[in-house]
């Protein structure tokens, strides 16, 4: 999709290089995190004396517990599952809204359109710690007074609070990418009698796909990651509480913290590989086909 | 047809509206009245309806005036944001036109490599730094610089304050924020027609040419927007530091913004005091909404967003 | 209009005459009971409230159960858990279709996130209806109304109370109402290596006794720490950090002063007691015989290495340390790290009180009594809640008694090396029979209860660590608490501050001092809540 065929080949490595030793760092901690994961010491320091190869951390893990004597045992399973509910749950939403709001914002004039577009850039400056005492206060007054749709309502407003943050951000970008959109796919749509709505879901949804991709990486990535919010509104435990809750710097055997961390980050980057792949086919390819 | 537009429009935008009415504005309405109650505990029978008037601005002012703490906790802030926001807008974009001059196999793994501290749990990515820069020689980084002769004696790197301590925080958060100018100048690369840079290659311009004459102009929104945003993000960010600090990696005073103060006040103590933490957040909002402004009419962010101009009426 | 009026006010009156009858009339043709009363026999008060429950038509009753700590404590839920076991064997056994359900066993690490995470979510009825944590907390929990006041409840089971240690229970209070029963409690000894001891002429011989009259105090601590230092010892004293529970407050206490009046209710930042504190340490660090950044060490990498593997004389550590030290991998001096074992515990190290500050002074120890707190909410999730509160709540209660169990305590004890909470579990500790029965899980256990303490019970039940418990038992009446005061966290956190400065030499002691009474100024709500007291002495020596 690049300009393989006349790009030079030497000035390339030179960069590959150059980025590679600026990631260094980076490929250092993560990589001794997942060895350490696979030791019963955590490998910190390069010496390989630390490392004793075991997979005890992660039987431990899959076994839902963080020590290696005595802890509580856990549903590994279900709280991996939260995580998923709730990522997918804030991607879905953050995309569906987004989707919809970066459409109109893009391609239909209206009195105050620049004004809410500025309002929501100024969102983000709303820190999200000084949202959360009002969010919860929100939270509380609107909390059903039945206990047994408590927990179904903490899932469902974990999610709503947490896509919230996403929108300003997942709002401009999706209209960055209806803006890359010609209009004359629109024109022959309307000038065909259809309505913009019937335009938006049939003609603009489908040119628009890498763009709903993108967004709804970025939502399911948020939602997957959260601390904050999950901790402070779900009623049961993700993968986040649930290695947050066994980090004690006295206590715990970091190794198997370490594998409960790679776990955590398996069906991220997994999820971004294949992702990725269609992310990076690229807005031209969709167009033209 | 005005009738349609209207119905179109309200389709299109209520979802939108309505969450940012219920998940804004009315917790930001909210945080400005506890701000004026005891509020503290999350004990809402009790404070909600206590109003104290202007004591947690008092208090706040008082310890702004007679707490080192606090003095230092608004430098760290400046000098945090000041310098991660270069280092992310600067590195963001390096990083995606490194990547877009190099194959197809290597951009990605290299991407993927950068997305890794934003898809991170932020636990796990806190943990990776805990042992990168611990100060004794169990740290990774000292450990490789004593063995390399570098240094004879481990260095407490985030307890030398104040820049030892700053640069571990801007250094985490950096990464984090990198990423995402990253992946934001890489999607408007992408969208830069191919014809143009393969046209400028057959005349014979480097990499470095093309980026400077063809790729860079063509990503002036793209470079305002990831400044500006990211520019309020850092002023509110504070999940990536919270754990550098309560793991004592980081000196505790030159390792707290002015976010992470609000959050460990509402959150982190044992007594949690929300009407404080509310004042506090109520400053850090004025700053973000002033600094937001600012920002906007520096960069004259109106003009660029044009009208639609192909819409039919 | 005034006719509407009258109508509507006629039809409301109606429909609460017919309301109220039907309701009434439904009382008592099914003759439901909506409260129990407690009259201190356990038996007959479960099947009271069984029975109530039952023609309540609930068959069911849920709890969850909150506790935090390292791994080796969680009895603090599963007590819990064998409680329920128990009471259901009370009810099977007579008859009454009810059970209790533990829905959740909630278990963190750390206990101030468990606090916390209580703090936040029990306004909106989703924390744990059982709540194990540091007395500490509990001032705060019982002032905003989350927890239960159980005094009344308590009158009824003086037996129980009164076998628990009495200064315990007067941490499981606030302003005169009890809110808890204690669950454990421990003692921070003085470890002092005997091999390192022996090498530098140390005798350990009558140690504990010397400490105990006053006569070894920390002049002498440092005195032997430098011998040992001299002789190649990478130091002479290791001790804890973090600021949740500072142990190093046993200075302020070991130097005869006091964090709390009780007469004005304020905490109190005694100056010459810090300031000499602030010196010891500083001191200690001059001479090269306490790492500077130890407030920064790494718990399993360096501190509890540092200590296992004889590079320092002396520790200041928990009793806990005993059976951590048998369960974690942290003595690495063979090569591979390994746990130790209990012989090698015993055979290297000596433990006293906390020595005295200077002579004429008397030696200390710190205890952290955690506390069974029960949801004021307490049985929220189940039916009928609103008519029922008081059974639940009573029920509750009940069951925190039953885990208060001689043996539940004992087991605890045991496996996490802290100190039983009443006499009945410290006789249980000394008793072979019963030790033995432990070993094999030859008790009368819930299943799962017995899975899940297998392994702790397997690597950590052994005569040496009961004899262990047994010895420093005595360390109870020197024990000191912090003050169970709203505002204490706060003022614990700047003593952190303040030590970790000193420590590393960016502060003189004297300085280190000023910078905490500034810090408290700084905070006007602080501020009314602390007494400043005492001036930093002009010609004082240490050692």
């Amino acid at each position: 999709m690049k300009d393989v065929e006349t790009r030079p080949k030497k000035g390339e490595w030179i960069i590959v290089l150059t980025i590679l030793f600026a990631s260094l760092p980076l490929i250092l901690g993560f990589a001794l995190l997942i060895i350490s994961s696979f030791s019963r010491d955590m490998v910190t320091d390069l010496s390989l004396d630390s490392f004793r190869p075991t997979i005890e951390n992660w039987i431990n893990v899959f076994q839902g517990r963080l020590a290696i004597t005595g802890g509580i045992r856990q549903n590994i399973l279900k709280i991996t599952l939260n995580t998923l509910v709730v990522a997918l749950g804030v991607s879905g939403i953050v995309t569906l809204i987004s989707t919809l709001a970066g459409y109109s914002l893009s391609r239909m004039k209206f009195r105050g359109r620049k004004l809410m577009m500025l309002l929501l850039l100024m969102l983000h400056a709303f820190p999200g710690v000084a949202l959360i005492v009002g969010v919860y206060l929100l939270y509380r007054l609107t909390f059903p007074q039945e206990p047994s749709f408590v927990r179904l309502y903490s899932f469902f407003y974990v999610i709503l609070a947490r896509a919230a943050l996403e929108i300003p951000m997942s709002v401009w970008l999706m209209k960055g990418f209806f803006d890359t959109i010609p209009w004359e796919f629109e024109w022959s749509g309307i000038i065909d009698g259809a309505s913009r709505i019937r335009v938006w879901r049939q003609i603009m949804l489908p040119l628009i796909k890498p763009g709903i991709l993108a967004v709804a990486l970025f939502g399911f990535l948020a939602g997957w990651q959260d601390l904050i919010y999950v901790r402070t509104f779900l009623i049961d435990q993700t993968l986040a509480t649930f290695i947050e809750a066994n980090i004690e710097a006295e206590y715990s055997h970091m190794p198997l913290i370490a594998a409960a961390g790679t776990l955590y980050l398996l069906p991220t980057i997994m999820f971004f590989l294949t992702a990725q792949q269609l992310l990076l086919q690229g807005y031209s390819g969709g167009i033209k086909g | 047809m005005k009738g349609e537009k209207l119905r179109n429009l309200s389709f299109f935008l209520s979802p939108m509206i309505i969450m940012v009415g219920l998940f804004y504005l009315i917790p930001l309405i909210f945080t400005i009245y506890i701000s004026f109650t005891k509020m503290r505990n999350w004990n809402i029978e009790r404070y909600l309806t206590e109003v104290v008037g202007l004591y947690n601005y008092q208090r706040l002012f008082h310890m702004f005036q007679h707490d080192p703490l606090m003095r230092t906790v608004l430098l760290t802030t400046v000098v945090f944001v000041g310098i991660t926001l270069i280092i992310n807008v600067f590195g963001g974009l390096l990083l995606a036109l490194g990547t877009f001059f190099v194959n197809e196999s290597s951009a990605s793994t290299i991407r993927l490599l950068w997305l890794l501290p934003r898809m991170s749990p932020i636990a796990v990515y806190s943990l990776v730094w805990y042992y990168f820069f611990h100060g004794s020689d169990i740290g990774t980084l000292n450990s490789i610089l004593m063995k390399l002769g570098v240094l004879s004696q481990p260095i407490p790197w985030g307890q030398i304050v104040p820049w030892g301590a700053w640069s571990v925080i801007i250094f985490v958060n950096g990464l984090v924020g990198v990423s995402f100018g990253m992946i934001v100048f890489t999607s408007a690369l992408n969208q830069i027609p191919k014809e143009l840079v393969i046209a400028a290659r057959v005349d014979g311009a480097s990499a470095w040419q093309i980026s400077r004459r063809i790729l860079i102009p063509m990503m002036k929104w793209h470079f305002l927007y990831v400044l500006t945003w990211q520019f309020l993000s850092l002023l509110t960010t504070y999940p990536h530091l919270f754990l550098l600090v309560q793991w004592d990696l980081v000196s505790r005073d030159y390792g707290t913004t002015l976010a992470l103060y609000v959050y460990n006040t509402a959150f982190g103590r044992g007594e949690q005091d929300q009407g404080l933490a509310a004042a506090a957040a109520v400053l850090l909002s004025i700053i973000g909404i002033l600094g937001g402004f600012v920002t906007l009419k520096v960069l004259q962010f109106e003009k660029m967003i044009h009208e639609p101009r192909g819409d039919i009426e | 209009m005034k006719g509407k009026v009258g109508v509507l006010l006629a039809m409301v009156v109606l429909f609460g005459v017919i309301a109220s009858g039907c309701i009434g009339s439904q009382e008592t043709s099914e003759t439901k009971t909506t409260s129990a009363e407690l009259t201190g026999d356990f038996v007959k008060d479960v099947l009271a409230i069984g029975k109530a429950l039952e023609s309540n038509g609930v068959n069911e009753v849920k709890f969850s159960a909150w506790g935090s700590g390292d791994p080796n404590s969680v009895m603090r839920v599963y007590g819990i858990v064998e409680a329920a076991r128990r009471i259901n064997k009370v009810w099977e056994e007579n008859g009454v279709n009810v059970k209790i359900t533990i829905t959740d066993t909630h278990y963190v690490a750390s206990f101030q996130d468990a606090y916390q995470e209580y703090l936040s979510k029990q306004p909106l009825g989703q924390a744990g209806d059982f709540f194990v944590n540091s007395y500490a907390f509990l001032p705060t929990l019982a002032d905003e109304g989350y927890i239960l006041d159980i005094t009344e409840y308590a009158n009824a089971y003086k037996n129980v109370i009164d076998d628990f240690y009495s200064s315990l229970i007067e941490a499981s209070k606030f302003k005169g109402k009890l809110y808890g029963l204690p669950q454990d409690t421990e003692a921070r000894p003085l470890y002092i290596r005997k091999d390192v001891a022996a090498k530098i002429g140390f005798n350990l011989e009558g140690i504990e006794e010397k400490v105990k009259n006053g006569e070894f105090t920390w002049g002498d601590v440092s005195y032997w720490a430098k011998k040992a230092k001299e002789s190649g010892v990478e130091w002479g004293l290791i001790h804890r950090k973090g600021s949740a529970h500072p142990d190093l407050i046993q200075f302020i206490f070991a130097f005869g002063g006091k964090l709390y009046d009780e007469d004005s209710g304020k905490l109190v930042v005694d100056v010459p007691a810090i300031y000499k504190w602030l010196y010891v340490e500083w001191k200690f660090v001059q001479d090269g015989l306490l790492p500077k950044d130890i407030m920064s060490w790494d718990w399993a990498k360096q501190i509890h290495p540092a200590i296992v593997e004889g590079r320092t004389l002396f520790d200041i550590g928990g009793t806990w340390y005993w059976t951590e030290w048998q369960t974690k991998e942290y003595y690495g001096k063979e090569g591979t790290p390994r746990p130790l074992k209990p012989e090698e515990v015993q055979a290297w190290f000596a433990y006293t009180l906390f020595p005295a500050g200077e002579k004429g002074l008397k030696p200390v120890t710190l205890s952290q009594p955690f506390i069974w707190m029960i949801n004021s909410k307490a049985g929220q999730q189940n039916p009928k809640y609103d008519e029922l509160e008081d059974l639940y709540h009573k029920l509750a209660f009940l069951m925190v008694i039953k885990a208060s169990d001689p043996d539940i305590n004992a087991i605890h004890s045991v496996i996490s090396a802290h100190l039983p909470v009443r006499k009945e579990a410290a006789k249980l500790i000394s008793d072979e029979k019963w030790l033995n029965d432990l070993k094999n899980l030859n008790l009368d256990l819930d299943p799962q209860v017995k899975t899940n303490i297998k392994d702790i019970v397997a690597t950590t039940v052994h005569p040496i660590n009961a004899k262990f418990l047994a010895d420093v038992s005595y360390m109870l009446e020197y024990t000191k608490l912090a003050p169970a005061h709203p505002k204490y966290p706060a003022l614990a956190d700047i003593f952190k501050e303040a030590v970790d400065k000193v420590l590393r030499g960016e502060m003189t002691p004297e300085e280190g001092v000023n910078y905490i009474i500034q810090k408290v100024n700084a905070d006007p709500e602080l501020a009314q809540n602390v007494e400043i007291v005492g001036e930093i002495p002009k010609d004082w020596k240490f050692p």
